[in-house]
């Protein structure tokens, strides 16, 4: 079954004049990277809010088509039902860390689920072993690098135990040597049987991706980059 | 936290807060207000609170505390006048009396308060769910509290953004000042409802209130100290009402 199936999504923001998804067809491959491309503006965070159920539960707008979640409708289910099948990284670390140290940080999920305190204790561990983090567990989040607060942001969302992992354009703000270590985690999260969508700018990063889309005037369309050329062709208006 | 520090629960430091607000807020009587500063900074250091940081954290709040006490002086007018201009008394003995009084009730508020922060905000939001505080109320809190510092950063981005373009701001003349204030407001508060909505969002991505309970990793005990600081706070605070409403002592000043 595939994680995600998305036929013919159209979407348009309540003050928009025309859809900024217009007609999205998504087969998403189950255990793979697949990877995200597009212009900014284009709707790449919409189309992974729409993946995540964030749209419509939270930002409202003209929403038509259908997003099937291993095989159920998206939007007839409650965020927090997605929340256990979905994991999303944003771009951005600082607004995903909250807590005083990254234990609390990485338990935050598990305890809304109401796991009980034994089942968290092991996928705290699980998670930061995972992420390679395990040295800053009582640390706080705010002394941490770029690189590795975005570790604990996917640690935490993993903790959640997450079949499908959205990173949207996490890499964005870190340092080269934080995009190798949070790639390296793609890769682990892969040979577990996660699927990964990976929202991307930087084509050094599509390496480890196994199926590319770009996004374009609302539509998504399967393409196959091998070299820099091929990605600056892309990116020509 | 220094070595002679005292580990305590969050519940039994804020027992140890609220008794010492509470005599603040109710008693006004110098000699108490004084005693119980003292007092305070005691407990404060004792609990490994960090006084010099806490100072210098509030400084811009101690200006406006002396301008208030300044204000309280020259409006509350009693006993003797201590500075008369053409026979009006502009500051009296029972004036400068009130402003100290002032002066020394915002300070015990201050230090005791200090002590919460020998605890992570994970832990205060503990202490108050076990003192049966909604979660949500005492998480909202929490990051109401963790918020504060990313609207700080979000003014001093916006204000060095500003001031990189040419404009020295302590060198512009006061309306003009103001006026760049009132440009920087709008993005400020933008950027600050952005990252709100950033913060909400991964939270209800990780099942935030899905459900009505939740349960916790952290689980906070109370420990023979811990009974022993609460039953010494409440006897203490016991102990101070009583002297002054009971016994009038001390004795009135003017």
């Amino acid at each position: 079954m595939h994680p995600i199936k998305i036929s013919d999504l159209r979407f348009k923001y309540e003050e928009a004049q025309k859809n900024i998804l217009d007609g999205i067809n998504l087969e998403l491959a189950a255990g793979k990277i697949t990877a995200i491309l597009g212009l900014s503006g284009c709707g790449k965070t919409t189309l992974c809010y729409c993946m995540c159920g964030i749209i419509p539960h939270i930002y409202h707008g003209h929403l038509d088509g259908e997003i099937l979640l291993f095989g159920n409708p998206l939007h007839k289910m409650e965020l927090s039902r997605i929340a256990r099948s979905i994991g999303i990284i944003f771009q951005d670390p600082d607004t995903q860390l909250f807590s005083p140290t990254v234990e609390d940080e990485i338990a935050f999920g598990p305890e809304n689920l109401c796991l009980d305190r034994e089942e968290i204790a092991q996928r705290i561990e699980i998670c930061l072993k995972l992420v390679n983090m395990e040295k800053h567990r009582f640390e706080h989040p705010e002394n941490l690098s770029g690189g590795e607060k975005q570790l604990i942001a996917i640690a935490s969302v993993l903790a959640m135990d997450p079949d499908l992992l959205i990173f949207d354009e996490s890499l964005a703000q870190i340092d080269a040597d934080g995009k190798e270590r949070v790639k390296n985690v793609m890769l682990q999260l892969k040979t577990l049987g996660k699927s990964v969508v990976l929202v991307e700018h930087d084509p050094d990063n599509l390496a480890i991706a196994d199926d590319i889309f770009f996004l374009k005037s609302g539509k998504l369309e399967a393409i196959n980059i091998t070299n820099k050329r091929e990605f600056d062709e892309l990116y020509k208006i | 936290m220094s070595k002679f520090s005292i580990e305590a629960d969050i519940r039994s430091k804020l027992a140890v807060v609220l008794g010492f607000s509470t005599i603040a807020v109710f008693i006004q009587h110098i000699y108490v207000l004084s005693f119980i500063l003292i007092i305070s900074i005691a407990a404060a250091l004792l609990f490994g609170a960090n006084i010099l940081k806490a100072i210098k954290t509030t400084r811009n709040l101690w200006y406006l505390f002396f301008i208030i006490v300044i204000l309280q002086s020259i409006f509350s007018r009693s006993g003797q006048a201590l500075l008369a201009i053409n026979g009006f008394p502009l500051i009296t003995a029972g004036g400068v009396l009130k402003g100290g009084e002032f002066l020394m009730r915002v300070s015990v508020i201050v230090f005791s308060a200090t002590i919460i922060s020998t605890s992570n905000s994970r832990e205060v939001v503990q202490g108050l769910v076990q003192l049966k505080i909604p979660y949500d109320i005492a998480f909202m809190v929490s990051v109401a509290i963790r918020f504060l510092p990313l609207l700080r950063s979000e003014i001093k981005d916006t204000f060095t953004a500003i001031q990189l373009r040419g404009l020295d701001l302590k060198k512009i003349p006061l309306k003009r000042r103001i006026r760049v204030y009132l440009y920087i407001f709008n993005p400020v508060v933008a950027g600050a409802i952005r990252k709100a909505r950033g913060l909400s969002i991964a939270m209800e991505m990780r099942a935030f209130r899905a459900y009505r309970k939740r349960t916790s990793f952290l689980k906070l005990r109370l420990s023979a100290a811990d009974y022993f600081i609460m039953v010494f706070t409440l006897i203490f605070t016991s102990a101070v009402f009583v002297m002054f409403y009971y016994f009038n002592f001390p004795a009135g000043i003017i």
